[in-house]
């Protein structure tokens, strides 16, 4: 049996504002497994950080349970659990050195202060501030402290590290820099990372495994490359990278998982069908990535039978050169656009097409999901 | 192609602005002057004539300081009973009183802070409101309203156990502990305010219970605020004469309250240079507690 570090049964956590309850988190269910880096992904407001502050135990459930290492959490206050905090504006005690910073929470352990002091040494150096350990919080720039706070949650050893929203104060170069230090560090150290964060993109190059929030449920759970390509919903569809949306009607659901679905021209193609999918027939709504869509003048008799491969008349309506790419905004029927991403490589820019002009466009069946209206 | 219509400058406007805004720099600039020589003025002149050779308060005659001397050795204008022993028993007594009413009032007042601060309890915003009160409502009221709930406390004991309590120490440090919470509650919590919440779930989050989390973070964070609160309370009870004038017994006269009494027979320059010690004793005080108000909550 796979050992789970976090396990979330049916957590529900309502705040009372003003008379009136919210609903923050709505029966959110999940297991994380051991050494996982898992991200919770949302914009704000959606239940996320409020799910990580239940896990640290500031705040308690309405209803539920949550399990550490197979231990309920019910009555155990923050103090006692196994798991630290990196806060999202660090929360670094201003009184404090550095050195001394990291030293607390072993100290609260019982930890000698020799001992504590090598550790937090140490715990400098994994994070590669080794001379800074004199220096009060205020003297370091937010790296220096978004690490120095990192440190001082680690050198604790936790079953779990919860991370709200880490490098959200930093700027765009370091944060692009810290995300592959920190999980270089996750690797390193095999602790359980929760990472909490509303920028889908950092979530996918970090994570092992997204959990999607929107307005306190968690709408999919899976790795980045499922979420990404297998969207459930058209929430989560249109909240990770950008997507198509095309109407559509559903006319019959196959065995292999696809279905054959109208668009608004009247063509009638194979789609891949969500997981979540819940209609049967009738009114759906077709997803696909900007960059899966091909443009061409005109399809070889070759591609024309393939049958894997949906093929459509488009007009262009504009096109925009965006350095690496082109974007083509294109009207497969009236009142219904789509963007095509096409990658400026030898031979293929924007010249090639005269706005106006009617072209091909394809993309194979797997590249679409249908989705409940 | 149509030409563009001429810009048009209004001189005269431009000119009366001008006029306007240099008034307007005249009037910020003599504004401060005037309210400053009002504030400072009377206190100047007290302080010029505790060093007044002449006993006279209308002429300046020359530079001394003779009446300081007086003070400490017994020595005062013939017509006055003036005692240094009597005058600095009365020092001892403020002293006494401003120490333990400081005392009592900082615990009392911090603890009321972290408690509004902290707490959510029903009537939270009113009893809020209400901790403002004894800052603004007259220090009459205050001390006539304390000296008639002591007697009646007092006369209520009495008929209950034959005993008779006298108003003294107690009664003055009753007093002044009512209005100095309020002041020390309202710094303590303006420090409060200021430090992020964050690091006590920060501090729980490493394994501090709430008890560590306190004396380990929070009170050396809210410490300064809690130094400049009692500082502050203890320069109010130092100066407070009204409230002490009635709730005072027997053998408890304060400095303030001595230096009324001097004040019956006439205003001597020895009263000009008390007063001038007096002065200098609070603003170094209050001084001080500014310096703590002032400094940053996040860098301590």
């Amino acid at each position: 049996m796979k050992s789970y570090d976090v396990e979330l049964q049916d957590i529900v956590k309502d705040f009372d504002s003003g008379g009136a309850q919210i609903r923050a988190v709505d029966y959110v269910s999940v297991q994380i497994a051991d050494g996982e880096f898992f991200a919770l992904l949302g914009p704000s407001g959606c239940g996320k950080t409020t799910t990580l502050r239940l896990i640290a135990g500031f705040e308690q459930p309405t209803e539920g349970h949550i399990l550490i290492r197979g231990r309920a959490m019910e009555g155990i206050p923050a103090y006692h659990r196994p798991v630290n905090t990196v806060f999202q504006d660090y929360a670094l005690f201003p009184h404090l050195t550095v050195e001394q910073n990291i030293m607390f929470g072993l100290q609260m352990e019982g930890v000698n202060k020799r001992e504590a002091l090598k550790r937090a040494q140490d715990a400098l150096e994994m994070v590669r501030l080794p001379d800074i350990g004199k220096r009060k919080p205020h003297q370091l720039s937010g790296g220096q402290q978004q690490r120095v706070a990192l440190a001082r949650a680690l050198v604790k050893q936790p079953a779990v590290l919860l991370l709200d929203e880490p490098l959200g104060a930093l700027d765009l170069k370091l944060r692009k820099s810290m995300q592959y230090e920190l999980k270089a560090l996750q690797r390193d150290v095999g602790i359980t990372f929760i990472y909490v964060t509303h920028d889908q993109e950092e979530a996918i190059t970090m994570a092992d495994r997204i959990a999607v929030m929107n307005e306190g449920k968690m709408l999919q759970v899976g790795t980045p490359k499922e979420i990404y390509e297998r969207p459930g919903t058209h929430f989560v569809a249109d909240f990770i990278g950008e997507t198509n949306f095309i109407p559509a009607t559903l006319l019959k659901r196959e065995n292999d998982g696809r279905g054959r679905v109208r668009l608004p021209d009247g063509s009638e193609i194979c789609a891949a069908l969500s997981d979540d999918l819940t209609t049967t027939s009738g009114a759906v709504t077709l997803a696909i990535r900007p960059e899966r869509i091909g443009l061409a003048s005109d399809v070889s008799a070759e591609s024309a039978t393939d049958r894997d491969l949906d093929i459509l008349d488009a007009k262009l309506v504009d096109s925009q050169y965006i350095g690496t790419d082109t974007r083509y905004t294109l009207q497969i029927a009236e009142g219904t656009e789509l963007v095509a991403r096409v990658q400026n490589v030898d031979g293929r820019n924007s010249a090639a097409f005269d706005i106006g002009q009617t072209v091909k466009i394809f993309w194979h069946h797997s590249s679409t999901t249908v989705l409940d209206h | 192609m149509a030409t563009n219509p001429p810009i048009l400058i209004n001189e005269h406007a431009m000119r009366r602005n001008r006029l306007v805004r240099r008034l307007g720099g005249i009037g910020l600039w003599l504004n401060p002057v005037f309210s400053y020589f009002f504030l400072w003025a009377p206190i100047l002149v007290l302080v010029l004539f505790s060093f007044n050779q002449s006993k006279s308060v209308s002429s300046f005659t020359g530079f001394t300081t003779r009446w300081y001397s007086n003070i400490l050795n017994n020595v005062m204008g013939a017509e006055s009973a003036f005692s240094t022993e009597l005058m600095l028993n009365a020092f001892r007594n403020s002293l006494f009183v401003g120490t333990v009413a400081t005392a009592i009032a900082t615990v009392l007042g911090t603890l009321i802070a972290l408690g509004m601060a902290r707490g959510t309890f029903p009537g939270k915003r009113w009893l809020d409101g209400l901790l403002f009160l004894p800052v603004v409502i007259p220090e009459i009221t205050q001390a006539i309203s304390l000296a008639i709930f002591f007697k009646v406390v007092f006369d209520w004991f009495d008929l209950m156990s034959g005993q008779r309590i006298f108003p003294g120490f107690h009664t003055i440090i009753a007093a002044h502990v009512t209005f100095n919470i309020s002041y020390v509650a309202i710094v303590v919590r303006a420090r409060l305010a200021d430090m992020n919440p964050q690091l006590e779930e920060a501090a729980n989050d490493l394994g501090a219970n709430p008890w560590r989390t306190f004396w380990r973070i929070t009170f050396p964070l809210i410490l300064p605020g809690v130094i400049s609160g009692a500082l502050l309370a203890f320069t109010l009870s130092l100066d407070d004469f009204v409230i002490t004038f009635f709730t005072s017994g027997v053998g408890t006269t304060t400095l303030p309250v001595f230096v009324y009494g001097l004040l019956k027979l006439t205003v001597t320059p020895e009263v000009n240079a008390i007063s001038t010690i007096m002065m200098l004793l609070s603003t170094l005080l209050i001084g001080i507690s500014l310096a703590l108000q002032g400094r940053n909550a996040s860098r301590t």
